[in-house]
């Protein structure tokens, strides 16, 4: 071999380093929580109802984090998602108390949360601020707007029927929450790959300029990403409904923090136009497990928040560091 | 006239790539030398060298007789050496005479304190912006000043540490004409100052008239040291390339009156008054150039005929057929198409690979539902990529690479091949080759004469007259938001044209 292809070629297998690291870093820290878990705790792990659970908790981080990733990919953020989680929740409970069908109640559900998404994004259309002060001010609106038709108190007393079908699971260990989350994602992930919409999304966040030139409805699809993200945590908010069994005024308080989170360790950039379903599914199903192995080795709740802070800017500083080492 | 500086022999070995291999360079006391080659023939890597940034493989610099295997950062400051890159390095956030003594500011004593001077530091860059010709206050914010001020700035600043050997990459990139003539009053001075001044750019013409010696670089190895003088710019250009490159790309046919006329503009008038009721048409195999300061309606006249920004009043006309443009979309869906002036700002996807960058275009005109529905199809995405790269001749391994990885001219090239890939009738070129090297700008050129050729409408605007003179059949000057002469490939000349671009129009 020549000295060129030499090189070429150890410039290659370097390349091809870079490249599983991107694609198989999230997959990789997700094993190896895993296995600290399994062998710190082997008989509790290994119990098949330790899988339920992991799934279960992690279902509703996941389909807000879902909603985020796209607020995220055209370089901006939804810090709005827990707010709306509280108040679709709210809605549907205080519906289903009044005696509306549950399935109603839930479509309306649904619907508010897209109706919360368009908001957000004709505000960031509207005003052209960043979607940070948009939907930093949303967040603290909604969530008043929960507590006044709440009257600052939870309601439960909802039909049986509605918190059965959330909790169930499937076959004995998969719960009916999980399928949801997967539906969502698989038709997220049909968005982003296949569709011409999903790749003006993804054009969009890498250079909001050349997409204009393109041809490209800028506001229009700022208006989608913030409905999508808003339909997600509208689901969301319907799935905790059903799981938790009441609605609170304060549910979902901080939840931004790991959806955000959950997208960034899912390899999504912060800069815009990169990032993919899969990951986000993965970021937050390494979440889920992060707070359940806390909860796991009994460590007390107020140390949890210290520690899943810790590991958020520790496995994201790892993946940058990797990166900028290219 | 005394060696300032003596490269001698420097090798670059990178990791897979040998960047430079065995080059001499030499600065002398009261010198422009010019550094000239394509992107990617070392001169930037050398450069480098110089600053400290690299450290070369082989090969010393002596400095003033003193011998150095390599430099740290420091060593070349300390030396008197400067670089005033091409992205200009000054803070936008400090005062001018801040920008001048940063990380140096002159202080006084107050008891156990030492407190920024600012008197004497205002004084002392007021002296230094005099030397330069900056006529501004010193306290003036750096982001209140223009491009070219900017570059003063970074100029009294290599003279505020006392710089001996000062390189300027690519100075005139983004300078009018009469900022060019004022730099090079600078670069004068400071060579009857008796320091060695390091020219890097592209500008035939403007090497021609500011440089003594050049040295050519190709593929990082070393052509030849000449003295301007003995050389004319078709030497230059085939010692670059090592071939002769054609200067002419005009049609065959001289008049165009008896066309048909492919694309037309009737009294397009801004809101903001930066175009004032523009009327032009487009004949058929003919490349239509605008020339101006800038800043004089082109680009904006460009921008609003393209929907990108609004305008007030006006007609287009595509193919006789009267459109109405409301926004890029309804453009690109009348068969415009518009290579916009910055490549990354608003040219292409830096997340996306050589396809997808391509098949954005077609897809989105394809699509329903005003370019958002519709599914991808990767079959057809893989063929227009393919068919555009072997048209364009885009040189990557393959379409699957990501965009940044090519140089500037074969980016351009893709950004051309998004529009053709979608069938674009009415192409319009903003700066086309602003940045780009010798070799890729004779394709580029030579791409835009086959399109006119084939039937396809081409609109230039450009700021570099030698580009506009070589491609365009008919030139329009604008000043002051308004075309004040149309001169024929047959009248036109540089003098006419910076004549009618400056003078009062009352003529």
């Amino acid at each position: 071999m020549s000295e060129k292809t030499i090189a070429k070629t150890k410039q290659k297998s370097e390349q091809s380093v870079n490249a599983l690291w991107q694609k198989f870093s999230t997959v990789g820290i997700l094993v190896l929580l895993l296995v600290i878990l399994a062998v710190s705790r082997p008989q509790l792990f290994f119990s098949s109802s330790t899988l339920t659970q992991i799934l279960a908790q992690s279902s509703v981080n996941i389909l807000i984090a879902m909603g985020e990733f796209f607020a995220i990919l055209i370089a901006g953020i939804d810090l709005s998602v827990g707010s709306i989680v509280a108040l679709v929740g709210m809605s549907c409970a205080k519906m289903m108390v009044a005696g509306v069908n549950p399935v109603l109640s839930i479509a309306a559900g649904v619907l508010i949360g897209a109706f919360l998404g368009f908001i957000n994004g004709s505000l960031v259309n509207v005003t052209k601020l960043h979607p940070f002060i948009i939907t930093l001010g949303t967040q603290a609106i909604l969530r008043g707007v929960t507590l006044i038709i709440s009257n600052s108190s939870a309601v439960f007393g909802f039909p049986g029927s509605f918190t059965r079908a959330i909790s169930k699971n499937i076959f004995g260990i998969i719960p009916t929450v999980s399928i949801i989350a997967i539906a969502v994602a698989l038709i997220l992930a049909f968005i982003t790959q296949k569709t011409k919409l999903g790749r003006n999304i993804y054009a969009l966040g890498g250079n909001k300029e050349s997409a204009w030139y393109s041809g490209i409805n800028v506001n229009l699809h700022t208006l989608i990403v913030f409905i999508i993200s808003g339909v997600c945590s509208g689901v969301a908010g319907i799935v905790l409904l059903g799981r938790v069994g009441s609605a609170e005024p304060t549910a979902a308080t901080g939840f931004e923090t790991y959806a955000i989170a959950a997208s960034i360790i899912g390899g999504t950039s912060f800069f815009g136009g990169k990032g993919k379903i899969l990951g986000v599914v993965l970021g937050g199903f390494i979440i889920g497990v992060i707070n359940f192995g806390m909860n796991l080795l009994s460590l007390p709740s107020t140390l949890q928040q210290v520690v899943m802070g810790a590991l958020i800017i520790g496995s994201v500083a790892l993946d940058t560091f990797v990166a900028r080492k290219r | 006239m005394n060696t300032l500086v003596k490269m001698d022999n420097v090798v670059k070995q990178f990791p897979g790539v040998k960047a430079l291999s065995g080059i001499s360079f030499e600065i002398k006391s009261g010198e422009v030398h010019v550094l000239l080659g394509e992107n990617g023939a070392g001169k930037s890597t050398l450069m480098k060298i110089l600053s400290g940034v690299h450290k070369p493989t082989s090969g010393t610099i002596s400095i003033n007789g003193k011998v150095f295997n390599g430099l740290t950062p420091k060593d070349s400051r300390e030396n008197a050496i400067s670089v005033i890159y091409q992205e200009l390095s000054v803070i936008n956030e400090l005062s001018i005479a801040e920008n001048l003594y940063v990380g140096n500011i002159p202080t006084k004593k107050l008891g156990p304190f030492n407190l920024v001077d600012r008197e004497k530091m205002n004084k002392m860059a007021q002296k230094l912006c005099e030397r330069v010709g900056l006529k501004r206050d010193v306290r003036t914010l750096v982001e209140d000043i223009s491009i070219s001020e900017k570059q003063q700035v970074e100029i009294a600043k290599a003279l505020a540490y006392e710089s001996r050997v000062i390189i300027m990459d690519e100075p005139t990139a983004s300078l009018t004409n009469e900022e060019v003539n004022h730099l090079f009053e600078i670069i004068k001075k400071l060579k009857k100052e008796g320091r060695g001044i390091v020219f890097i750019s592209h500008k035939l013409r403007e090497i021609m008239e500011i440089g003594d010696r050049v040295t050519v670089l190709k593929d990082g190895t070393y052509v030849g040291t000449k003295n301007i003088s003995d050389v004319t710019q078709d030497d230059l250009v085939s010692m670059m390339v090592g071939r002769q490159i054609k200067q002419s790309y005009q049609s065959k046919k001289e008049n165009f009156e008896n066309e048909e006329v492919i694309f037309q503009v009737k009294n397009l008038e801004r809101k903001d008054g930066k175009v004032k009721n523009v009327s032009f048409s487009l004949h058929k195999g003919e490349i239509l150039g605008f020339s101006g300061l800038v800043g004089s309606g082109r680009s904006e006249m460009m921008n609003s005929i393209f929907g990108a920004e609004p305008k007030k009043s006006g007609e287009i006309f595509v193919f006789g057929k009267k459109v109405k443009i409301s926004g890029p979309y309804s453009a690109i869906k009348n068969g415009l198409a518009m290579v916009t002036e910055n490549r990354r700002e608003s040219g292409f996807f830096s997340n996306f690979d050589i396809k997808q960058n391509i098949s954005i275009l077609p897809f989105i005109k394809k699509s329903f539902g005003g370019g958002v529905g519709g599914l991808i199809n990767f079959n057809s995405e893989k063929s227009w990529a393919e068919k555009e790269k072997e048209k364009l001749n885009i040189k990557c391994f393959s379409t699957e690479q990501n965009i940044t990885e090519l140089s500037g001219g074969n980016q351009q090239k893709v950004i051309l091949g998004k529009w053709l890939a979608a069938n674009s009738k009415i192409i319009i070129f903003d700066e086309p080759t602003k940045g780009i090297d010798v070799g890729s700008k004779s394709e580029i050129y030579s791409l835009m004469r086959s399109l006119a050729d084939e039937g396809k409408g081409v609109l230039v605007v450009s700021s570099e007259l030698p580009e506009l003179l070589s491609v365009c059949d008919t030139i329009a000057v604008f000043r002051e938001g308004e075309i004040v002469k149309t001169f024929s490939r047959k009248e036109a000349t540089e003098e006419k044209i910076i004549k009618a671009s400056t003078t009062e129009k009352s003529e």
